[in-house]
């Protein structure tokens, strides 16, 4: 039964793959069907969180189990990744042409969808590492698949950073394997909390690393702008909405699944919260700040957006950490939130890119009046981004500030704030410089989007303020979750959710804003009507205006702030470790000159050093 | 039915109220100015005047998101007047309003940017740029305020927050927190645009920044915005720092003493470099806060 998910996505792989090669566009209408199909078969299953699948292999003597369950939480990031694949396969259909292998395409897509279906339904360390391989070296192809010259680079970093954690969350759960001779979850919880804790600690890091790096959380966050700044614009909305997430369930496994929690709760704590929690929660307030400098500082669209992808997961790391009610019921919120609206984003951005063929900020402009709807997608997306009612990010943000005022801590919480003051800057940069502004002679032809590509965008759009209203849809779920978790569930109705300081009501919200808008129409409806002049009309300070490309306001947007930052921006981390890199192999290097340098007296200095050093070891032992 | 009728007249209500205070508070602020620079200056009601004039002029657009910019910052304020206790006088008294009152003013702030940047004028988008990057700047130190404040009294409604100071006028928060209150102080000069923090509207530089293009209506539009705009920012300080009050009219006093001493510090200094303005707010106001919401918290 639970097979079939995985299954389905992978035989249809191969049938897309295949069809593909006849025609352009089937590859990635069977990718939608599938999707879609997916999507309803998920939904019938909801509820029914009982159904295991196991299956025996008996290898080289070992006896190896594969373990499949279905619980809330994987329930709610299978549904995820099904939902936005079935919008993402749709967009993509018309722009198939844009692609040098389509079919290859498709052919990864869906097995990402199968290897992620997988993760999330896996309970035990070899079935989770199978498929996460899977997904990264799926993912690699086809990041490195983008029509840039950088692509290859950026999918060659996030490949090593992956592959080196992957070599560690398989040591340690090998060396959980010969102790307790089953890799399913369950013992392996039981194993971790009997043994010391810190070990139990310090496998648990291992085991953990694959997650960081997908989830780019800093310091392990560099190469998130270049994979997803440079991979094919239908693949960054699902990059960036969905796969960063997949890091985070791998978090909650470790954290809940394998009782993280549980080990490290009588450590030294911090206004209550174990040291090592706070820490992880002090990793996600730097991200945050990370992201978000960094962010304001891009002229690349795909990348500032990507950088915001950081700084948001910064907040779903922090109420995971804080592990308060209403903080991991805020960075549940906060997780389909993003999905929603980065997806958004990414796709009008993909629509504009399909358009124009750049992602330079600075060489587009004044495009809203020729993709209106584009335009609607990406404001209704960046309010929710900036977290202004009644939005749905709002929402989570707000419960996120209310589980940190609760509890004290000031840093992150400035962090908290930071990050969303400065989200109105970076996410009103491509607004400004894209949308509004002069537009470029060379766009004067331009036109919408076709009806396939509007049609995911109108949804997304219908789901940001349909969750904006009834929070209590997601909250429904995420209750749920809490229950299987074991974490108390905050109290909620279909339009309102209780925080530590009060209730949120977004029917209120909702009203008293048309109230306001209602009010400020009939002030602009009842006076004169006004003139309609060109963008060149304006006022110039007496300078004689012809070329609308050189009045637009767009090259280092924020140059003031930048400034400020710019001593810290120097220093950047990729920097750190490209010279990390440089002094190892130059290290490297000087030893083998001195050691192995091909004189043979040296040879034979090691052969009796070697012989000594063995025969003090044996005589000692 | 009547409960509905009852509403819409109260929210008018308050609207014009607001719309005419702050039309008052800004003739009064140029009259001071004018005072301190030796010159007669113009009527206490000349604003008043200047709104009937633009918007019984002709006027021009540059496109749909140019007036949907306007209606969206007068909207967006109008819809934050709602939230604010004034005195007596509070329509929603739901909990939780500090921290929408903050984000519900950027609803009118992204209104304001997005309509003027879509009138193609790039001193606009400078104007824009400035101001984002200031709001940046005092919004950091203000909320670190407030999650200081909300700490310490458990709640986060501006009415609990105005009630927790009722009693003896000891129990004011510039009484009983002056540091904070002083930082506040600096962080409401910042927000209202007031003289050393005023580099995003530079008239002399920029033409004015984000308002260059908005003539006729739409700038009577942003007039009446700004003036709602002010009364909201001196009434969350009235309410947070001086303990609200029992009637309008104490309010309104309040409120005035607050705006007019705004103003005279505003009129001392000369203006910030908009860099050196973020690293002021984020050296003494936002240090100030940090220590003050530590004192707090331990």
């Amino acid at each position: 039964m639970l097979t079939n998910y995985i299954l389905i996505p992978f035989i249809a792989a191969l049938a897309a793959y295949i069809l593909n090669k006849s025609n352009k566009k089937a590859g990635a209408v069977v990718t939608a069907l599938v999707s879609g199909y997916l999507l309803l078969s998920l939904a019938a299953l909801y509820g029914r969180w009982d159904l295991k699948e196991s299956f025996n292999f008996n290898l080289l003597g070992y006896q190896l189990e594969f373990l499949l369950a279905i619980n809330p939480l994987s329930w709610l990031f299978a549904v995820m990744t099904a939902a936005i694949s079935l919008l993402i396969a749709l967009f993509s259909i018309q722009s198939q042409s844009d692609f040098k292998f389509s079919a290859a395409f498709n052919l990864n897509f869906l097995l990402i969808i199968g290897s992620i279906i997988g993760i999330v339904f896996a309970r035990d360390f070899l079935t989770l590492f199978i498929f996460w391989e899977l997904m990264t070296w799926t993912s690699f192809y086809l990041i490195s698949a983008g029509k840039k010259k950088m692509a290859g680079k950026a999918a060659y970093r996030y490949l090593i950073l992956s592959a080196g954690a992957a070599y560690a969350f398989l040591m340690a759960s090998i060396y959980i394997f010969q102790q307790t001779g089953s890799f399913a979850f369950d013992s392996a919880a039981e194993f971790l909390l009997a043994n010391s804790p810190a070990q139990s600690i310090l496998l648990l890091a291992a085991v953990s690393l694959p997650f960081i790096v997908k989830a780019g959380i800093f310091p392990l966050h560099i190469w998130v702008k270049d994979a997803h700044g440079n991979a094919p614009k239908e693949f960054s909305p699902f990059l960036s909405g969905m796969m960063l997430k997949v890091g985070i369930y791998g978090l909650l496994v470790v954290f809940y699944q394998l009782s993280f929690f549980q080990i490290i709760e009588n450590t030294v704590a911090y206004r209550g919260l174990p040291l090592l929690s706070y820490l992880f929660a002090l990793l996600g307030a730097v991200t945050i700040i990370t992201g978000t400098i960094l962010a304001i500082r891009q002229e690349d669209m795909k990348k500032l957006i990507a950088y915001s992808s950081i700084s948001q997961m910064g907040y779903i790391i922090i109420g995971i950490a804080i592990a308060t009610p209403l903080g991991f019921s805020g960075s549940m919120l906060h997780l389909m939130n993003h999905l929603v609206f980065k997806s958004t984003i990414f796709l009008a951005l993909a629509a504009v890119i399909y358009r124009t063929g750049t992602t330079k900020m600075y060489e587009m402009g004044g495009l809203i009046f020729k993709m209106p709807l584009t335009f609607a997608a990406y404001l209704t997306a960046i309010i929710a981004l900036a977290g202004i009612p009644p939005t749905n990010g709002f929402i989570s943000k707000w419960v996120i500030y209310q589980a940190l005022i609760e509890e004290g801590f000031l840093f992150l919480a400035l962090a908290a704030f930071f990050g969303s003051i400065a989200s109105f800057m970076y996410v009103f940069k491509p607004l400004s410089t894209v949308f509004l502004g002069q537009l470029k002679p060379q766009h004067q032809d331009i036109k919408e989007v076709p009806l396939l590509m509007k049609i995911p965008m109108l949804v997304l759009i219908g789901i940001i303020v349909l969750f904006g209203v009834f929070p209590g849809i997601q909250m429904n779920i995420i209750s749920q979750i809490s229950g299987y978790l074991g974490i108390e569930t905050v109290n909620y109705s279909l339009y309102s959710i209780q925080g530590a300081f009060g209730a949120w009501n977004s029917l209120y919200i909702f009203n008293i804003f048309s109230a306001g808008f209602v009010i400020a129409l009939l002030i602009f409806g009842f006076a004169k009507k006004s003139k309609l002049v060109g963008l060149l009309d304006t006022y110039s300070s007496g300078e004689y205006v012809t070329d609308a490309e050189s009045y637009h306001y767009a090259y280092q947007y924020y140059r003031p702030f930048d400034r400020v930052f710019d001593n810290l921006a120097a220093k950047s981390l990729t920097g750190f470790y490209e010279t990390l890199t440089n002094n190892l192999v130059r290290t490297g290097e000087g030893l083998r000159r001195t050691l192995a340098s091909g004189k043979l007296q040296n040879y034979a200095l090691y052969s009796v050093l070697l012989f000594v050093i063995l025969a003090a070891v044996g005589w000692i032992i | 039915m009547i409960d509905i009728i009852y509403r819409t007249g109260h929210f008018l209500l308050i609207t014009v109220f607001a719309m005419a205070l702050g039309l008052l508070f800004m003739g009064i602020a140029r009259k001071i100015i004018a005072r301190i620079q030796k010159r007669y200056g113009p009527p206490v009601y000349q604003p008043y005047l200047d709104v009937l004039k633009l918007f019984g002029k002709d006027a021009i657009t540059h496109g749909f998101i140019f007036d949907f910019g306007a209606i969206m910052a007068l909207g967006g304020v109008i819809a934050t007047l709602f939230f604010i206790p004034l005195g007596s006088w509070q329509l929603y008294s739901m909990e939780g309003t500090v921290l929408l009152v903050i984000y519900l003013l950027a609803v009118a702030s992204l209104g304001m940017a997005m309509g003027t940047v879509g009138s193609g004028n790039p001193q606009a988008s400078l104007g824009i740029s400035r101001a984002l990057t200031q709001m940046l700047g005092y919004e950091l130190p203000y909320l670190v305020i407030l999650f200081a404040l909300i700490f310490r009294y458990q709640t986060s409604s501006i009415w609990g927050l105005m009630q927790a100071q009722a009693g003896n006028y000891l129990n004011w928060n510039l009484f009983a927190y002056p540091l904070m209150a002083l930082v506040a102080f600096v962080v409401l000069i910042g927000m209202m645009g007031k003289k050393p923090f005023d580099a995003m509207i530079a008239p002399s530089e920029i033409g004015s920044g984000p308002v260059v293009e908005s003539g006729g209506k739409y700038l009577g539009m942003l007039l009446l915005q700004k003036s709602i705009t002010i009364i909201i920012e001196l009434a969350l300080y009235v309410n947070l720092f001086l303990g609200g009050a029992e009637n309008i009219l104490i309010f309104t006093l309040k409120m005035l003493i607050v705006w007019v001493l705004a103003t005279m510090f505003g009129s001392l200094f000369p203006r910030f470099r908009i860099e050196d303005g973020v690293k002021f707010f984020w050296k003494w106001p936002l240090g100030i806060a940090i220590l003050q919401a530590l004192y707090i918290i331990i």
